[in-house]
């Protein structure tokens, strides 16, 4: 364990993972379900660029497909938050359950 | 100069040019009349329908990032011949609508998005396609913008899709570290048996288990087709399904030919409780959204009983399935689209005794559910037919055997619907619903489609050879 | 232990700890601020990993922008109340149980593959030039498709969240 190396990376990864996907199922409030979904890409964010580190470094596909991730993970953001803000402006509440009726 | 990027990716071009067309049309602002546009917006996706059939050669581009054949092209014209009958279903919708023009331009967005998926040869072009096609069609959702239930929906559906790319995401990082690379063809020969291996796998396959909406990952399906715009909602349970089917037999056959015995297992179960459990809650739904979302659930489930397959037979009869299965249910669709534009009703018992003054209409839904039932005259026996064989072929008798009892079930809730249009008398019958000169040619092209598409025979060889090459 | 070692794991602490922090925390508010600090220290592992490109992108995609949007609605729909319902035990037990489980089997997994070749070639590869060159020539099409969903992303939120004007009869919807 003296050395950094790719399953140390890996398993904070993993960690990430496993919060994220644990607060996407337990949670109720909207936003905090998009941020543990962010959780999530980050998990995968962290496992591409350590592979392509540690593995294959002569070539950048891991560091790309992170690139593209994170301007994608923009995209989806700002859809769900426009969704979000016309549920609110139509029927005015604050109070999340009201608003989320999620069968998941 | 070399023109090969604007032959191999014509129909990427011509669905760029007509959404920057319309992207042009919205900044000027000279149309303001709804008719008029809709005129040109079908008549632009007429001709790129068209074009679709001429000059398709084989080749890929981008260092192999997207590559196409005429399996593809076929597949891709199947998704623009929906998208052009959604188009005119949606007229009646869409002619008092604000947004219309933003509405064709997401909606072309995301079939861009689904032809550069289903062209894909490396995983980064499959998530960036199937990003563009899910993430426009959440807004898609919320379209209906004074509906609660409309943005209810939209935003089960980003979380959903967004939960399943992430899972999905995550696969494809750990093959990314097993092999090296994204490439399938490259990718395919470098993957072993290992437990990480696999694990990947089966997050890829949970990710497009979530997007096919295929038992146990089903549960956004119903709560978001309810609440979509009907033309959205169809939109969704054909195209959007159609193009992920599409990748997903590539993916399945081509990336994955090492294990396809872990993923025919994997398969049958999954086909199995789509099949059992969509025709079990399709029995007991009201709304006729909520109720086609569930038999969409099922006919998923045969679509995966033809992959089990795992050769071109079972790819050719998906493929076959899918084209009947576009003119059946955007038949029976169109009708839904036509009572809700019209009435605002969406259940059931509000079709009691449309019969009675809607003669044309009820037929074009009773040909289209019995289509989707597979009953024999129809392209709907056929299609089942071949998927059923498809997934015969393997030998898999328990499976086939609880799969084909499930159309025996099935067929209950179909004619439930056909009893309450045709038998069913209350006081007072829906009054005749005056639906566009539009509405009507799509239920021709539906009905046409879904009798022609069953004797023309020699439709199912062709895509049989194509497949083959 | 040399530098880099302790700053690792000083970073993982950090990053696993304020991810905690985000799914646990009843009010939304502390959610993001966690998260954003999650996200430092996510671009600190860059950093060490030698992507410094990806490192000041993370920073300023998710933390400058999408976690400040995140906030920004969060005040503005005044939803920083620490009222928000849990979902039942039976959730939540199965929540951790799922997750739990996924996780060992992901980590002995990993175990199992990776600790054969790990080549530590240090090189800087994460740099700018290098990636701008590939971004333009060989990713040129993923860019081109990325930039097309800005644009659907871009037109779907201004046509869900831009507030209708309330139109009288025959007045003319403006752009």
């Amino acid at each position: 364990m003296n050395e950094i190396g790719l399953s140390q990376v890996l398993f904070v990864s993993c960690a990430l993972f496993f919060i994220g996907i644990y607060g996407f199922l337990t949670r109720r409030n909207m936003i905090t379900m998009l941020m543990s979904v962010e959780l999530i890409l980050n998990s995968v964010n962290i496992n591409f660029i350590a592979f392509n580190k540690y593995l294959f470094a002569h070539k950048l596909d891991g560091l790309f497909f992170t690139l593209f991730i994170i301007t994608i993970a923009a995209a989806e953001a700002s859809v769900a938050i426009a969704i979000i803000i016309n549920l609110y402006r139509n029927y005015h509440t604050i109070d999340v359950e009201e608003v989320d009726t999620m069968k998941f | 100069m070399n023109f090969d990027a604007f032959i191999l990716m014509k129909s990427e071009m011509s669905l760029t040019l007509i959404i920057f067309f319309l992207l042009i049309l919205k900044v000027w602002d000279g149309i303001k009349d709804n008719t008029a546009l809709l005129h040109v917006v079908n008549f632009l996706l007429l001709i790129n329908l068209i074009t679709g059939f001429f000059g398709n050669t084989d080749g890929s581009l981008f260092s192999g990032m997207f590559h196409t054949n005429n399996t593809i092209y076929l597949e891709k014209n199947i998704l623009k011949l929906g998208m052009f009958i959604i188009s005119l279903q949606s007229f009646d919708w869409l002619k008092n609508h604000k947004h219309l023009l933003e509405f064709y331009i997401l909606m072309l967005c995301t079939l861009l998005g689904m032809d550069f998926m289903i062209s894909s040869n490396n995983f980064l072009m499959f998530f960036l396609g199937l990003e563009l096609s899910s993430i426009p069609l959440a807004a898609l959702a919320n379209f209906d913008l004074e509906k609660r239930k409309s943005s209810e929906s939209a935003l089960k559906m980003i979380l959903s899709s967004a939960f399943a790319s992430a899972i999905m995401l995550f696969g494809i990082s750990i093959l990314y570290g097993v092999t090296g690379t994204l490439d399938f063809t490259e990718m395919a020969p470098l993957l072993t048996t290992s437990q990480l291996s696999i694990l990947a796998f089966l997050f890829v396959f949970a990710g497009f288990a979530f997007k096919l909406s295929s038992v146990p990952f089903h549960l956004w399906t119903a709560d978001v087709y309810e609440g979509a715009p009907v033309s959205v909602t169809s939109y969704l349970s054909v195209i959007s399904k159609g193009s992920i089917v599409f990748i997903f037999i590539t993916i399945l056959f081509q990336l994955f030919k090492s294990y396809d015995t872990i993923w025919v297992n994997v398969l049958n179960i999954s086909l199995l409780l789509s099949i059992t459990i969509g025709n079990l809650f399709a029995m007991r739904q009201e709304n006729i959204k909520r109720f086609l979302a569930f038999s969409s659930i099922a006919q998923m489930g045969y679509i995966l009983l033809a992959l089990t397959n795992g050769t071109q037979t079972g790819e050719s009869a998906a493929i076959f399935f899918l084209l009947v299965y576009t003119f059946s249910n955007l038949g029976a669709f169109g009708v839904v689209a036509l009572l809700s534009a019209e009435t605002g009703k969406e259940t059931i018992s509000d079709m009691k005794g449309f019969y009675v003054n809607n003669k044309f209409a009820s037929w074009v839904m009773a040909i289209c559910l019995f289509s989707l039932a597979g009953i024999p005259p129809t392209a709907g026996f056929f299609a089942k037919m071949f998927l059923v064989t498809a997934g015969a072929e393997k030998g898999n008798y328990t499976v086939i055997s609880i799969a084909v009892l499930n159309m025996v079930v099935s067929l209950y809730y179909y004619l439930r619907i056909i009893k309450a249009i045709f038998i069913d008398k209350p006081d007072t019958p829906l009054a005749k619903l005056n639906g566009s000169m539009m509405m009507k040619i799509s239920f021709v092209i539906c009905i046409s489609g879904a009798i022609i598409m069953g004797f023309a025979s020699n439709l199912f060889e062709y895509i049989n050879t194509i497949t083959g090459k | 232990m040399d530098f880099y070692d302790i700053l690792f794991w000083i970073l993982s602490v950090m990053a696993v700890g304020c991810a905690l922090g985000v799914v646990l925390s009843r009010n939304p508010i502390h959610s993001v601020i966690f998260l954003i600090l999650t996200f430092f220290a996510i671009s600190g592992h860059y950093l060490i990993m030698n992507a410094q490109f990806l490192a000041i992108v993370n920073i300023i995609v998710y933390a400058g922008a999408i976690m400040v949007l995140f906030l920004y609605i969060l005040m503005l729909m005044n939803l920083n109340a620490d009222a928000e319902p849990q979902k039942g035990l039976l959730v939540q037990i199965a929540g951790i149980l799922s997750g739990g489980t996924l996780f060992l089997v992901l980590l002995a997994a990993t175990k199992s593959a990776h600790n054969e070749e790990i080549n530590k070639v240090s090189t800087n590869v994460g740099l700018i030039t290098n990636l701008g060159k590939l971004l333009f020539t060989k990713y040129v099409l993923p860019f081109e498709i990325s930039s097309v969903l800005f644009l659907t992303a871009m037109i779907g939120a201004i046509v869900i969240g831009k507030k209708e004007p309330q139109l009288k009869n025959g007045e003319e919807h403006i752009a």
